[in-house]
């Protein structure tokens, strides 16, 4: 009998714990949100009024991009959450809101689930402990006054639940979304294989026409699985739908590439230059060597001034790119004038000097000492530095081995 | 002690209670054309195409017709010869507004001069009306009544006859 009284102060305090927890994280502080958060987050917390099981924040039509931008406007003017939902609400009905509020007939929508889900847990209770024996029937539900005060307790646990609902934000529910959103297909398809992917970012098209992120993504998938001509009409399409996505304009520039426009592919990158293109953007640009290799296209076709202009402007963003600068320089060396040569070299050494293991650096640096500057020992010195290194270019080895640096 | 009759005869009431308060309320489209009906205009005001400034409480003292559509839409364009035709025949009593919704303004100006009709026009910045308004889809239209409150909703194309008809009810319906 203590060990039975002993177990059930246990569960009572685990059960306490567990309620506790719940109710102090649902309340807790969250984070300051930027305005911009604040707007994408209360965007997904409306429904379209026209579109079918999408949000605001997921939709295109007219009336969605219009409640963002109102939505945007109150944000800007210091409105609060319940002020905006309100007054959406009041525009647009109770049924706009995915978040339904707590009061009147609407807060049976989170009373109910508590009151169900708590009197399900005391009827498996009675049930096991009828199963063990430890409950007669006479006793059965035969205390009335527990399962009384238990429904009491669980319409008043709903309550509080309905209470707090106005200020669920959508990652906060137990259950996580509901909703498959356009979102949560996007980042499916990004680890998905090339076809599920680029039937993925259809998916998302159908619900999204104009969905830049699935257009870019699904013009990229397209060029891997060498698809070039659907791959150039999306990525056409998402920089037309909007000229400042990055990943659209990096995605187009190599396309382009390939297509031997370098010109048009030089455009992007300019373009890209002004936008605010997040760091991983530059860390693909760095790592493909984009850039470097539309400027040296355009030099091998003649257009040695945009080439030039296409590196600055890389430079401006990177004054410290090794690899910008043995471009720069190597380009400016090619071009044969006495001035721009000693400018030239002028940069390979800068190159050399940022980042001593760049391949190209060493690579170009070795070659004007040698063909240029008459300065053998120094070419060799970088050529020894270049075989040094784990990745060599396969084309820098040629060109070494073509001016007789290395056999 | 709780008998299983009675848990059934509690759970019933209960399904009973919410099946009547779900049967009850209106529905999706009562809703829809219902909203904003009898309650005071929201504020509508801004430059006419034309570049005069308008303003719906400048109007009070005659009925307005506040007309929400797209030079796009194909029901707006259907709609529109009857909205000229009705406000030819209300050159006084009546003022017929338009607000275009996601539109250029050139457009609109454009519309305007091909298919007639002279009363203002608000296009540019029309989004905040629109939220106002509650507006879900074009074409959409309010009467509002003199007193400045709306006075009924229609849900689609207009037509001459069915809005005189409905000036004709509800100017009564005031009056008595």
């Amino acid at each position: 009998m203590r060990l039975t009284t002993r177990s059930n102060v246990l569960w009572f305090a685990l059960i306490i714990g567990a309620i506790t927890t719940l109710a102090i994280a649902e309340i807790a502080e969250r984070p300051v949100l930027t305005h911009a958060d604040r707007v994408h987050r209360l965007a997904e917390e409306f429904a379209c009024p026209v579109c079918d099981g999408q949000s605001v924040a997921e939709s295109d039509v007219p009336i969605a991009r219009t409640i963002r931008l109102s939505i945007a406007s109150m944000v800007d003017g210091g409105a609060t959450d319940d002020d905006i939902r309100t007054m959406l609400v009041a525009r647009f009905g109770a049924d706009i809101d995915y978040t339904p509020d707590g009061r009147g007939w609407t807060s049976l929508v989170w009373v109910l689930p508590v009151v169900v889900a708590s009197l399900a847990v005391v009827l498996v209770a009675i049930s096991v402990r009828r199963w063990q024996g430890k409950l007669t029937y006479s006793r059965k539900l035969a205390k009335p006054l527990i399962l009384g005060m238990v429904s009491v307790l669980a319409v008043l646990a709903g309550l509080f639940v309905a209470q707090l609902s106005g200020s669920r934000g959508l990652g906060d529910s137990l259950s996580g979304e509901i909703r498959s959103s356009t979102r949560s297909l996007l980042i499916e398809a990004g680890v998905s294989p090339i076809g599920e992917a680029i039937s993925i970012y259809t998916q998302v098209l159908d619900l999204q026409p104009s969905n830049t992120e699935a257009l870019a993504y699904r013009g990229w998938a397209y060029r891997r699985d060498g698809n070039l001509e659907a791959a150039m009409a999306d990525l056409e399409a998402a920089v037309q739908i909007d000229p400042s996505f990055p990943d659209a304009r990096v995605f187009r520039a190599s396309l382009l590439l390939l297509n031997d426009e370098p010109a048009r592919a030089a455009e992007d990158l300019v373009a890209l230059d002004a936008l605010r293109a997040p760091p991983i953007i530059d860390d693909l640009l760095s790592a493909t060597r984009l850039r470097e290799r539309i400027s040296s296209a355009l030099a091998d076709e003649g257009s040695l001034v945009l080439a030039l202009d296409l590196l600055r402007s890389g430079l401006t963003a990177a004054p410290r790119s090794a690899g910008l600068l043995a471009e720069r320089g190597w380009l400016l060396v090619r071009s044969g004038e006495v001035d721009l040569i000693d400018i030239g070299v002028t940069l390979l050494n800068e190159a050399v000097a940022t980042d001593p293991l760049n391949p190209y650096a060493l690579t170009y640096r070795a070659v004007v000492r040698l063909v240029i500057v008459g300065d053998r020992a120094g070419a060799e010195s970088d050529v020894l530095e270049f075989e040094s290194l784990l990745f060599q270019p396969t084309e820098l080895v040629a060109l070494l081995k073509s001016e007789g640096l290395i056999s | 002690m709780i008998s299983a009759r009675s848990t059934a005869l509690i759970v019933g009431l209960l399904a009973v209670a919410l099946f009547g308060v779900l049967a009850t309320r209106d529905s999706g489209p009562d809703r829809i054309s219902a909203h904003l009906v009898s309650q005071p205009a929201p504020p509508l005001a801004g430059v006419s195409i034309a570049g005069d400034e308008w303003d719906l409480d400048a109007q009070r003292g005659r009925w307005v017709v506040v007309n929400f559509f797209s030079t796009t839409c194909v029901p707006c364009i259907v709609e529109h010869k009857e909205l000229v035709a009705f406000s030819e025949d209300h050159p006084n009593d009546v003022r017929v507004v338009s607000v275009a919704f996601d539109d250029a303004a050139r457009s609109v100006e454009e519309f305007f001069r091909t298919q007639g009709g002279d009363w203002p026009v608000l296009a540019a910045k029309t989004g905040h009306i629109v939220v106002d308004w509650g507006v879900v889809a074009v074409p959409e239209s309010y009467l509002v009544s003199p007193s400045g409150y709306v006075a009924a909703k229609v849900v689609g194309g207009i037509e001459r006859d069915a809005l005189e008809a409905l000036l004709t009810e509800l100017s009564g319906t005031i009056r008595s």
